[in-house]
């Protein structure tokens, strides 16, 4: 083989690492641009088609079809779906007609439903009949109906019932005055609560669906009715906002496949901070303990290989010693020493938010120690000197020069930690993570953090979705907002963590 | 050869014990198992200025650190010998070395001013010591600083960071770093290197002023320093204690050959 030339070389190396780098940037940018696209396509509105199937001459199927591409777009991927559905098959293949219909609706519903539907009539309980544009006179007229049977609910009829149930247990008597009053109110008040109901029943709109049946809707139950097919620019625009914000601030309807992530977007902030405020300081204190008093010695050295292997074990693996260490042994015995009286249903004794972070914290370990001790690493020696010719202990020393100079480098192990317990799964299923918590980890209920509470996390619900939504669009477009949420989120929290371990080397580190 | 102060000088054979700062007894030191110090012994006169010359390497700030214990934070260090303070081997198992050293006061080599801003930097070990008084600490902070030729300088800017100071100004803060803790003894390892022959003579002021209460050790490489500012000298040679006398008969009469050749620049 030819010996390359100095200049050669250099230009050799230099064009294989400018490519290599540039490989690598590719790669990263279209992971990040599709996952970024396949997100936004949730918030953005779709276009709704009419799907008409003939599958023999006089059988006829339609539907309403939602689509984030256009109509050319969709009727190519719908042929190319049929070749491959039918290229082998001896059935004839079908005759499909897609049709834009501007008229259509889109119809979300409160509980996250969506239906498509062309408006018919408007039915109100004076049967009179109203022009869609005098819509929002009785979608007013049904809120304060529903204000009203809200307010019988919780001031009156909750009230009643536990007034009812108070002399039940008191025991008085079946025909007892006080008793007979009561309960005539409550029947009042229930007579009144049904008309109500009765009313806001008999306000509805009637669609006509795609194969031309009717159906109607009750106007308390819809959210938000649109035309998706004729929105101006400017209306899409204010969709998408309104739909961000449902996203991040809202709980999750329908299975996950509508409505928002808050829980989990909180579970998940939640959790890697926690996760941090005990992974710092214990990592921080260990490397301190192998770096300057442990003896320089082999266990030390085989210590430290220890803990670099430790980043290497699979993370399942950390979250079964999560479940068996952390949740039945430690939250068992917290359990039958503190929380007895609740026994046999647990408190600690089960997954939740506390063991998840501390499971984190122990899988982050490792990454801790290694920079915390790469940061003591660089320690001058002249500062320890220094310190200790003023007449500091050891422990002075460590406390007031070291540790700050150090702190960068405990700054990135956190860094490096928040990033992989945000995007971690597997583990988390195992120790608290679940894919619908009920309340959030945090309330107004004391004493507020509730630490033994499973919670949701931004993962674990990317990871349900994947599984259970893939004949879903809605549902899979809502896993990809999620996964993207969860890339703003590591990044969020990565850059606040940067910005700190600068301003932490801006004050003790030499520039 | 000029002498900018006069002082009295005694006769380092006849010290007696309460004349006595330091007392170095057969005190040999070994660094990665190579012996760096044989054999040394000396008395340090109280409130005199001695000064330490002799060759790169040849174990001037090794013996300094031997005086308040610093040597110990090398790694593979051993000793033997004894060095007395007080009439008490400082070696002993005993000893408290955190306020030996708060007693015994250095100035290294290489500036190491803390990443912390200059008025910290200055109260540091009397941070350390529990001592928090607003008031005190002011006031120390600005004498140590004054004495060290830095508070013009820096008065505007206490709370900076120390690490913008330029080399010299770091040295001089160091200097002030150890001026704070009011030392019974004084370490300085060349602390004039890094500075312009003005300050330098600044600091050679503040040196001959403490004195009245310090006894102060000082290496240097610079002759005329050593004889301008030092009582006594002592001339060391690849870890032997050649030559230890009064700076007056050592830099113009001095008894070996050795000493003559390095003091006239024939080596080293
Ligand atoms: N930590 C150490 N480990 C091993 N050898 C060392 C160590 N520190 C110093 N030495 C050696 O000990 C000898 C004396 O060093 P020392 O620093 O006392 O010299 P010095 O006289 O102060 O020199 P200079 O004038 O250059 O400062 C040198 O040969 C040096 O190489
Ligand atoms: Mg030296």
């Amino acid at each position: 083989m030819r010996k390359f030339s100095a200049p050669e070389q250099q230009t050799i190396s230099s064009f294989a690492s400018g490519l290599s780098a540039a490989i690598l940037l590719i790669v990263l940018m279209s992971l990040v641009l599709f996952i970024v696209l396949k997100g936004s396509a949730y918030f953005w509105p779709s276009q709704v088609f009419k799907v008409t199937t003939y599958d023999t001459p006089n059988s006829e199927v339609s539907v309403f079809v939602p689509s984030s591409v256009n109509i050319d777009e969709f009727n190519q991927a719908l042929s190319d779906k049929l070749d491959a559905q039918f290229s082998n098959s001896a059935l004839p293949m079908p005759l499909i007609v897609v049709e834009k219909v501007d008229a259509v609706y889109q119809i979300s519903l409160n509980l996250g439903a969506i239906q498509y539907g062309k408006f018919q009539q408007v039915n109100t309980p004076n049967s009179e009949r109203y022009q869609l544009a005098e819509l929002n006179d009785v979608v007013a007229d049904v809120a304060i109906f529903q204000n009203q049977l809200h307010d019988i609910q919780t001031n009156y009829l909750t009230v009643l019932h536990r007034k009812i149930a108070l002399l039940n247990q008191s025991g008085v008597g079946e025909e007892a005055p006080a008793r007979l009053k009561e309960l005539e109110q409550f029947t009042y008040w229930q007579q009144k609560a049904e008309a109500l109901r009765h009313k806001l029943a008999s306000y509805n709109l009637i669609f006509i669906d795609a194969a031309g049946q009717p159906f109607d809707v009750l106007v308390k139950d819809i959210d938000h009715l649109f035309q998706p097919n004729v929105m101006s620019l400017f209306d899409k625009i204010s969709y998408s906002g309104n739909k961000i914000i449902e996203f991040v601030s809202e709980s999750p309807k329908q299975a996950s496949t509508s409505g928002g992530v808050f829980p989990a977007l909180f579970g998940t902030v939640l959790m890697v901070l926690l996760m941090a405020v005990i992974v710092a300081p214990f990592g921080a204190m260990a490397a301190i303990y192998l770096h300057e008093y442990a003896p320089n010695n082999m266990t030390t050295s085989v210590i430290r290989i220890c803990v670099s292997n430790m980043a290497g074990v699979p993370s399942v693996v950390y979250g079964v010693f999560g479940l068996g260490f952390f949740v039945y042994t430690l939250g068992g015995s917290i359990d039958s020493l503190l929380f007895s009286d609740a026994l046999p249903s647990p408190t600690f004794g089960t997954p939740g938010l506390f063991w998840a972070a501390l499971t984190m914290a122990l899988l982050t370990l490792p990454v801790v120690i290694v920079s915390t001790e790469e940061g003591l690493r660089r320690v001058p020696e002249g500062l320890r000197a220094g310190s200790y010719a003023l007449g500091a202990t050891k422990a002075e020393t460590i406390w007031k020069t070291v540790l700050p100079f150090a702190s960068p480098g405990i700054m990135t192990g956190v860094i490096l930690a928040i990033a992989r317990a945000a995007g971690e799964v597997a583990p988390l299923i195992l120790v608290g993570a679940v894919k619908f918590a009920p309340s959030l980890p945090v309330d107004s209920e004391f004493p507020f953090l509730h630490l033994e509470r499973q919670f949701m996390h931004l993962g674990v619900f990317i990871y349900d979705g994947a599984f259970h939504n893939q004949t879903n669009t809605q549902g899979s477009s809502m896993m990809f907002a999620s996964c993207m949420l969860l890339l703003i989120i590591v990044f969020i929290l990565n850059l606040f963590a940067i910005i700190v371990r600068n301003k932490l080397r801006d004050r003790y580190v030499r520039i | 050869m000029l002498k900018l102060f006069e002082t009295e000088t005694l006769s380092l054979d006849k010290l007696t014990d309460e004349q006595t700062a330091i007392k170095v007894k057969d005190f040999s030191v070994w660094l990665n198992n190579s012996l760096v110090l044989n054999k040394i012994n000396m008395r340090i006169p109280k409130n005199k200025i001695t000064a330490m010359i002799g060759q790169s390497g040849c174990g001037k700030s090794t013996l300094l650190s031997s005086f308040n214990r610093m040597n110990e934070l090398n790694q593979k260090y051993a000793f033997s010998g004894e060095v007395e303070l007080d009439g008490r081997d400082i070696y002993n198992k005993k000893e408290n070395v955190a306020k030996l050293r708060t007693k015994v006061g250095m100035v290294f080599q290489r500036p190491n001013p803390f990443p912390m801003s200059i008025y910290e930097n200055v109260c540091f070990g009397l941070r350390i010591q529990g001592k928090t008084e607003r008031r005190m600490l002011d006031d120390i902070v600005e004498t140590s600083l004054r004495n060290a030729a830095l508070w013009d300088e820096v008065k505007g800017r206490l709370f900076d960071s120390a690490l913008l100071l330029s080399g010299g100004q770091q040295q001089r803060l160091v200097i002030a770093r150890a001026l704070a803790l009011k030392p019974e003894i004084l370490l300085l390892d060349e602390p004039t290197s890094a500075l312009d022959p003005l300050t330098t003579l600044h600091i050679e002021e503040l040196i001959n002023q403490l004195k009245k209460t310090t006894t102060v050790v000082i290496v240097t490489h610079n002759m005329q320093q050593a004889a301008r500012v030092s009582d006594y000298s002592v001339f060391l040679h690849q870890g032997e204690l050649i030559e230890y006398s009064d700076s007056d008969s050592l830099f113009t009469m001095p008894a070996k050959k050795q000493t003559e050749d390095y003091i006239t620049g024939r080596y080293g």
